[in-house]
């Protein structure tokens, strides 16, 4: 979730009111965001809704807050300039990175909190949004080293250029291999037969796309007053929507904003596009998804609120959004400025039926049984490990669900039966009075041919007389109180001592097995009292 | 109580103790002259203790013994009274002393060291080293030594009884090698009260008391003539632990059954599930951030599930370019890698699977307890895998403000909580969204939950047609970690049987 840092001065400033923290939070509700650090005056804010890159900046913040508190209605207008200037794309990047948004900013003097503002959108957009620059990267240049016409063109992997941060020009194949950018974001580009570079008329390299600026024409500084930006991106939707952000942004703070002619071939558009998008929106979807049957009116003020527009049944969405698919989008939006405060809960009030899985009353069955029979139920988590259920219970594996990226070597695998992990208890409690007799109910998981899960359900008895009989006994008991008749069969789980195990069978398919555990398994697990234990399938009961 | 009743609860054992009181009081003692053995005796004293009618002391006892030089010597003489008793006539060579005194090396250094600190003798350098007695050395032997005088006392001493001067030489002595012993001996020592006097004059030894009720004293009735012991009954007995369930599997027993009063239907789904149901069914594209595989637990083998394709093919059409009306996601859906397994990662992933079960009810409620697993590091506040609430109400014509009246139950049900706030969430499969904060009487106001109505790209492809499907979780795991009176969630799991056993019931 992304989070930004910035002043709060600023922000009132640019709402246009001081702001408490009671409003600070309702306004932040309205961005779906949250109040990451204290009310101070540096602050940091949180994102909930990974979905909204517009309101990443404290602009962006800054000018939701303004509809919401009324000073400003429906979409900003930005005026523009005229055309700079133009920018030709070249085909042979159709595959590798295709699309290029570019506009020029004046006439506002970038001191050092603003530049920090702009580099931490750059950076949110373009790790979060751009899927760390794969999807978009953005670039920002003084303007005054840049000639045009530009061009967006594939350059050889040999050409020269010299990278931010470094003095020697070195060639765009070495930039990938030795710049700590190169390294990150390299392979982005790597296996093109040539590489996007956004270059000058002087045929100066102003950036490696989507990797690094250039040294003499790519680095933007404290007191500059007039900036060329540039998006670069693999969908042109999105290289669009990131233009329109940062030229509100620039827009927000008072610069002009100049766009640029990009050409695509023959194709010519303008950047920033400011296109915003129309969808319908009738009362009655309102009312279908509210529940509240608001006038024309009522929602034109809602969504003005928003920074959209109404009118005639349409809804105007400015262009720097991106997350309105459907109508429930915009539906909610209305929702939230209309405050969900104001919408009076309903009941439910159709009758229906609830229940549990039929299972669930066995499993519960079984828990009251042995807990009669004087055993303490644990509860575990149900990741586990193959050292505990295999090497440690004397057995080999017989199908583990194993995790491809464990966290912990404990947590490595699904357990697959839950005896072990009784014992495992059982050997942590040695200073505990005895005798200690345990129960646990629960999932595991089998592998065979695909992956199967079972409720087991086990049980372990520990003091100086525990024995087979004990266990047969409980086994025999809950089996005639679950009215299953079942028969024993010998057993060969190698945890157990042999001839002082059981399988218990139940229409001739084994249901599980009880028994005294071998010493050889104690001696393992650091114990040095007998334990008797069972292991049940209920599923297979049920 | 009164000395008859006192007289009636007494023990066999404290009946045979009692009368040997009278002239012994050692336990060593008592034990012969009761026939009993010691750990009986041990317990009839500690039994007529409370009973008031004997002071029974256990102070430890020093207990000075002869040991085996000590013995030798207590014979032989000491060994500083034969060395100067060699070599009082004349000047020695001190190589020959040893054999002249009878002493050992050890022994002949030990009485030089001694004697020249009391300046009995002096050593001699001329061609050999030789020694010679002083005058004062003649004054020394002529009386008898301390050393001497407290080895010819007669022995097992007690420590306490010796004088100031007595104890001066112990410690001497006792620096010296096996001479004497310092044993602390525990004997325990028992002195009748004027209540136990009072018992043995009554005459304890009265056969005509019950004690263990058995078969064969009910049947022959030879309690009709007698009286029962009385008991200690205040006495302490050794804690029993009775079975129990355990504690957060009863609150979360409470929860289902509060869920089935509500109306609410049980659902599930399994544990290893794939990326589809977890998450593709739920409209999250598959770019998403949270899609990370830093987030979720994959599964080595088998690395695909199966799926029904024909809903997998509506499902990527709702991503690829929307359904109802929806832009969708615009991407290229990656079929292969949604039949990739992992750990269920959340329990939505169970209402998915609902909405797309020939069993669903419309209309229905439905709830699930389901365990999910985080790839995260375990601490106070992460366990590996642990337990989410969630569920859905399908019914056409159910709208937001249900939703709001719904979660009011819900903090009502299991919160307590009158009060609600709902303000606006996110969920990539719920629009509109909301988190759910109630005022908790005791926590004041928590995060309760997050819910919204499905999303037309969720229901549409999974249920066949697009109905309201209000779906909701709630972080229950806080209330009942305040339930359970434990701060750490690890607790929730604890394999601390002392701790499953005195959590109490209620």
């Amino acid at each position: 979730m992304p989070t930004i840092t910035f002043s709060f001065d600023d922000l009132c400033r640019l709402t246009g009111q001081k702001l408490d923290e009671k409003k600070l939070t309702y306004l932040l509700d309205c961005a779906k965001a949250e109040l990451e650090s204290k009310f101070t005056e540096e602050m940091s804010v949180k994102y909930n809704d990974t979905n909204q890159p517009y309101l990443w900046s404290v602009e962006g913040l800054a000018r939701l807050f303004k509809g919401a508190l009324g000073r400003e209605k429906g979409i900003p207008k930005v005026k523009t300039e005229k055309i700079l200037g133009r920018v030709f794309v070249d085909k042979r990047l159709a595959k590798i990175r295709p699309y290029i948004a570019c506009f020029a900013a004046t006439g506002r003097k970038i001191d050092d909190y603003l530049l920090k503002q702009l580099i931490q959108l750059q950076e949110k957009l373009a790790e979060n949004f751009g899927r760390k620059r794969q999807k978009i990267s953005v670039g920002l240049y003084p303007l005054q080293k840049v000639s045009f016409p530009l061009f967006f063109k594939g350059a050889l992997p040999s050409e020269k250029f010299t990278p931010l941060d470094f003095h020697e020009p070195m060639t765009l194949r070495q930039v990938l291999d030795r710049h700590p950018k190169g390294r990150e974001y390299g392979h982005i580009i790597q296996n093109s037969p040539v590489y996007p570079v956004f270059m000058d008329s002087k045929k100066e390299i102003l950036s490696l796309a989507p990797v690094i600026n250039s040294e003499q024409t790519g680095r933007v500084q404290v007191g500059d007053d007039a900036v060329l930006f540039d998006t670069t991106g693999m969908d042109e939707e999105s290289v669009n929507l990131v233009a329109n952000i940062f030229a509100h942004v620039f827009a927000d703070r008072g610069f002009k904003i100049w766009p640029l002619a990009i050409e695509y071939g023959r194709r010519k558009v303008v950047t920033p596009s400011f296109e915003n998008h129309k969808m319908k929106l009738r009362e009655e979807d309102v009312d279908k998804l509210l529940g509240v049957r608001l006038k024309q009116s009522e929602i034109k003020a809602a969504l003005e609120r928003a920074r959209c527009d109404y009118s005639a049944g349409q809804v105007t969405i400015p262009s720097y959004r991106n997350d309105i698919m459907h109508v429930v989008d915009v539906i909610e939006d209305v929702a939230i400025m209309y405050g969900y405060d104001n919408l009076e809960p309903l009941p439910l009030t159709t009758y229906t039926v609830g229940g549990t899985f039929p299972i669930q009353n066995f499993i519960d069955s079984w828990r009251d049984l042995w807990v009669g029979l004087g055993h303490q139920e644990v509860m575990s988590p149900v990741l586990s490990n193959k050292e505990l259920l295999y090497d440690k219970m004397s057995v080999s594996d017989f199908g583990t669900v194993e995790i491809l990226n464990p966290m912990s070597k404990t947590y490595s695998c699904v357990r697959t039966w839950i005896l072990p992990v009784l014992l495992d208890v059982l050997s942590k409690n040695k200073h505990v009075d005895y005798p200690q007799k345990l129960f646990e109910e629960g999932v595991i998981s089998i592998r065979g041919k695909d992956v199967q899960d079972e409720h087991h359900f086990a049980a372990a008895s520990c003091h100086a007389s525990a024995s087979f009989t004990e266990l047969k006994q409980a086994v025999d008991n809950v089996m005639r109180m679950s009215q299953l008749s079942y028969q024993i069969q010998e057993c060969d789980v190698k945890c157990f001592v042999p001839g002082r195990a059981a399988e218990v069978i139940v229409n001739k398919k084994r249901v599980g097995f009880f028994g005294e555990i071998h010493p050889a398994v104690l001696e393992k697990f650091g114990m040095n009292l007998p334990v008797a234990g069972c292991e049940i399938n209920l599923s297979a009961l049920f | 109580m009164d000395i008859k009743k006192l007289a009636e609860s007494l023990h066999p054992y404290e009946r045979r103790v009692l009368p040997v009181l009278a002239e012994r009081q050692y336990l060593p003692d008592l034990c012969s002259a009761s026939g009993l053995k010691e750990v009986e005796v041990v317990r009839a004293l500690q039994w007529l203790q409370g009973k008031k009618a004997v002071i029974v002391e256990t102070a430890p006892k020093e207990i000075i013994v002869l040991d085996k030089n000590g013995e030798r010597y207590v014979k032989e003489g000491l060994p500083e009274r034969r060395f100067l008793e060699a070599i009082k006539d004349k000047e020695f060579p001190l190589n020959k002393i040893g054999e002249k005194a009878k002493l050992s090396t050890e022994e002949l250094n030990i009485c030089i060291g001694l004697l020249r600190q009391k300046s009995a003798v002096i050593i001699l350098k001329d061609k050999e080293l030789k020694v010679k007695v002083t005058d004062q050395g003649k004054r020394l032997m002529s009386s008898e030594f301390l050393e001497e005088k407290f080895l010819r006392r007669k022995f097992p001493r007690e420590v306490a009884s010796l004088s100031k001067e007595e104890k001066f030489v112990l410690e001497q002595l006792r620096k010296r090698k096996q001479i004497v012993r310092v044993d602390v001996e525990k004997i325990k020592k028992a002195t009748l009260t004027d209540i136990g006097k009072k018992l043995i004059a009554m005459g304890v030894r009265d056969v005509n008391v019950v004690d263990t009720i058995t078969s064969q004293v009910i049947q022959s009735g030879e309690w009709k003539n007698k009286s029962f012991r009385r008991y200690d009954i205040s006495f302490d007995v050794p804690r029993i632990y009775c079975g129990k369930k355990q504690p957060y599997h009863v609150f979360l027993d409470w929860v289902r059954q509060k869920f089935t009063s509500l109306g609410f239907e049980e659902m599930g789904g399994p544990l290893v599930e794939s990326d589809f149901w977890n998450m593709d069914a739920l409209f999250m594209p598959q770019f998403h951030s949270a899609r990370d595989i830093h987030d979720a637990y994959y599964v080595k083998e088998p690395k695909f599930g199966n799926l029904d394709e024909r809903i997998v093919k509506r499902v990527q059409a709702a991503h690829e370019h929307g359904v109802n009306g929806s832009s969708g996601w615009k991407y290229d859906f990656d079929v292969e890698r949604t039949h990739r397994q992992l750990l269920r990662t959340q329990g939505t992933a169970c209402s998915a699977r609902m909405l797309a079960s020939k069993n669903l009810k419309i209309p229905g409620k439905y709830f699930g307890i389901t365990r999910v697993f985080r790839h995260d590091v375990i601490d106070a506040t992460h366990l590996p895998d642990f337990n989410q609430t969630e569920g859905i109400v399908v019914e056409e014509g159910l709208n937001f403000r249900h939703l709001v009246g719904l979660l009011k139950m819900f903090a009502r049900e299991f919160a307590g909580a009158e009060e609600i706030r709902v303000v606006p969430g996110y969920f990539p499969f719920t629009e509109p969204s909301a988190e759910l904060y109630a005022k908790h009487p005791q926590l004041g106001w928590i995060e309760l939950g997050g819910a919204g109505i499905f999303r037309p790209e969720v229901v549409q492809p999974l249920l066949g047609k697009n109905i309201s499907v209000l779906a909701w979780g709630l972080g229950i795991d806080r209330i009942g970690m305040l339930k359970l009176g434990i701060k750490d969630i690890r607790s929730l799991f604890s394999h601390d049987i002392s701790v499953l056993r005195d959590t109490p019931v209620v």
